[in-house]
């Protein structure tokens, strides 16, 4: 066990440190943002004396390396600061976005490992066979279409032709519940939800599917199921166990995939006008509503390294088989 | 599956002959040429792979023959008999796609755009494969602090999401087709860079680099006559799987706006298409570049594909 305290260690050290290196970058970036973000709060009727009065209450006049470490305290901390246009804190309206951003992505992620892990496994049982290999490769054409180009088509088909479902929007107009919670399980909800986790899923259910068809492919030729089929069990039974040895890998899967939802999830926000953390970004973006762009980008990049960090770890501590140096 | 490799040179067999004995600037290149056109041979000889090539070849003949082939330069303005602006019109005989809401002709965009995809992909391909393989090279083979600085570089690269950071960059830099190049290259080297030092990191312990070394050959000279050859392969799938991703990328960006304003890309016209409601009132302007996008897109995958199954036949049993 001290191998995987020594990796975890390491491990987590290296996520520290790649944080620490992005938010660096962010800040090295946002200073040489051309024109003064002072600029929008001070009136040109303001004297000069006065303008010097907000820049040192504001900090502006320290040297770069106070600024520094001031900015990452606070973003450590996740002090980010008032929005300059909404009158809001910014950790609030972040926490919100990226609430209604899991609200998309978490159904989406669940429905699509179940049915891939179920196309998968029944792939890699039937191997061979003519129609696995067309499965196989329409799995990989669906990867490997551009994703926002099919939200638009399926934004154009069942929204303004079929008019099925909303064009765009978490909830209608004056809909929604009280709550967050009571929102996410409202039906109108679940009215908008459809389309975009509909495209999300034509890309994520590749993934687990075409893993777990590998994997099922090892796993096919062990003994155990042998002695399952010397028993006499039917072979769909026999295909369940399979199933439940190869599902190991799949865990450090989806912590990956969740990671890379993230990045393309500000296009299917934009096209299905979901009030998530991705579009709240462009929309700061065009406002020069800096507080908001460097939290969005900060919290998008630490979900990612999260991600990716539980993956790596998770990887381990599922198989025993794994070993440390 | 192997004597079709051993038949057309491919990629593994070059990749399976050792110490590269012939020096010389010239014969290396033809040696680099001659790999690529073998590669491309063996690319063909799947059903997959010859259809994207074909793809691709139309795309390529389309975006060189532009001028010529486009009725209208790209933000010509279309006018009636009676000089009334023909804005969106849906197809017709004039403009065989439509027209935009600026009566602008729909189907010479999509032939000028496919100019901006070749040019992205490729650019962005080659630039970040040859950036990556370095990276991977000088990592795998020098190892010690050389390796972890390039790789902690790699890590803070893998940990940056880049449609937020590509969209933080071009809002202060604005749009320009040069940046967008610059920052898909910034990221797509760390893959090819991770993979080509675990193969470094293997090639470093066989017998011939040994030899090499014992014959007193200077390390920089083992690295990229005796090493480089041999992640060769590699480089170029990496390259290939760029191209999908550079055009890809481009078009995100385009999309959201953020694309260089004085050239119309596949994913610039499907923002202003979208911007302008067109999603509702004209399919003809959204239809034709985003499936010229994603005909694109499948058909560099179809060819990766063909040439990832050449490199590794085990990707066909398993």
């Amino acid at each position: 066990m001290t191998g995987f305290r020594r990796y975890l260690l390491r491990r987590l050290v290296l996520f520290f440190f790649v944080i620490v290196a992005v938010l660096t970058i962010l800040f090295a970036i946002l200073r040489i943002l051309p024109g003064d973000p002072t600029s929008i709060f001070v009136d040109s009727n303001f004297s000069e004396e006065m303008v010097r009065q907000q820049r040192v209450l504001w900090g502006l006049d320290d040297p770069w390396w106070v600024q520094y470490l001031r900015y990452m305290r606070n973003m450590l901390t996740f002090d980010f600061g008032r929005s300059f246009f909404q009158n809001q804190p910014v950790s609030e309206i972040i926490l919100e976005k990226l609430g209604n951003t899991a609200a998309m992505i978490i159904p989406s992620v669940i429905i699509s490992v179940i049915l891939g892990a179920t196309l998968g496994s029944w792939l890699g049982w039937k191997r061979g066979t003519k129609r696995e290999a067309l499965t196989v490769f329409l799995l990989l054409f669906a990867r490997s279409t551009p994703s926002f180009f099919v939200g638009i088509v399926v934004l154009m088909i069942f929204s303004y032709w079929l008019g099925w479902f909303p064009p765009g929007g978490m909830v209608s107009i004056g809909g929604g519940g009280d709550s967050f919670w009571s929102t996410v399980f409202s039906l109108d909800f679940l009215h908008h939800l459809i389309l975009p986790m509909l495209v999300l899923m034509t890309r994520e259910v590749t993934s687990p599917a075409l893993l777990l068809r590998s994997t099922m492919l090892e796993v096919r030729g062990s003994d155990f199921l042998e002695i399952l089929r010397a028993k006499g069990l039917p072979e769909k039974r026999i295909m369940v166990h399979a199933t439940r040895n190869a599902l190991l890998p799949l865990v450090t899967d989806i912590a990956v995939m969740m990671g890379f939802i993230f990045q393309g999830q500000v296009l299917l926000e934009i096209i299905f006008a979901w009030p998530g953390i991705g579009r709240e970004l462009v929309t700061a973006l065009g406002d020069l509503d800096y507080p908001i762009v460097q939290a969005a980008f900060y919290v998008m990049a630490l979900t990612i390294l999260t991600f990716n960090l539980v993956a790596d770890l998770l990887y381990g501590v599922i198989d025993p088989r794994v070993v440390y140096d | 599956m192997q004597e079709k490799l051993a038949d057309s040179g491919g990629p593994t067999a070059a990749a399976a002959r050792p110490p590269v004995r012939k020096t010389g600037f010239g014969r290396r290149i033809g040696r680099l040429l001659g790999g690529f056109t073998s590669s491309l041979a063996t690319i063909a000889s799947y059903p997959t792979g010859a259809a994207g090539l074909a793809i691709i070849a139309f795309f390529v003949v389309l975006a060189l023959s532009a001028p010529w082939v486009a009725p209208h330069a790209p933000f010509d303005v279309l006018t009636g008999e009676s000089k009334q602006l023909l804005r969106l019109k849906p197809p017709s005989a004039a403009a065989p796609f439509g027209t935009t809401n600026q009566s602008m002709d729909v189907f010479s965009q999509v032939i000028w755009g496919s100019r901006i995809a070749l040019l992205v992909g490729l650019t962005a391909a080659v630039g970040s494969a040859v950036l990556g393989t370095l990276i991977g090279l000088f990592s795998g083979y020098f190892g010690g602090r050389t390796d972890d600085i390039l790789m902690r570089i790699t890590d803070v690269a893998f940990g940056i999401p880049f449609l937020p950071f590509a969209l933080v960059i071009l809002s202060i830099t604005g749009p320009s087709l040069a940046i967008i190049i610059t920052l898909i290259v910034c990221f797509l080297w760390r893959t090819t860079a991770r993979v080509v030092r675990s193969q470094v990191l293997t090639l470093r312990q066989r017998p011939f680099i040994w030899a090499a070394r014992a014959a007193g050959t200077s390390e920089l000279k083992i690295l990229f006559v005796h090493i480089a050859p041999n992640v060769l392969p590699l480089m170029f799938l990496y390259m290939a799987i760029g191209v999908q991703a550079g055009v890809m990328l481009e078009a995100a960006l385009a999309f959201l706006g953020f694309g260089d304003p004085n050239l119309i890309s596949w994913g610039r016209m499907l923002n202003l298409a979208f911007k302008a409601g067109a999603v509702r009132t004209a399919w003809w302007w959204v239809l034709p570049p985003g499936l010229s996008l994603s005909l694109f897109v499948i058909a560099i995958f179809m060819v990766t594909r063909a040439y990832e199954e050449a490199l590794n036949p085990r990707l066909r049993q398993m």
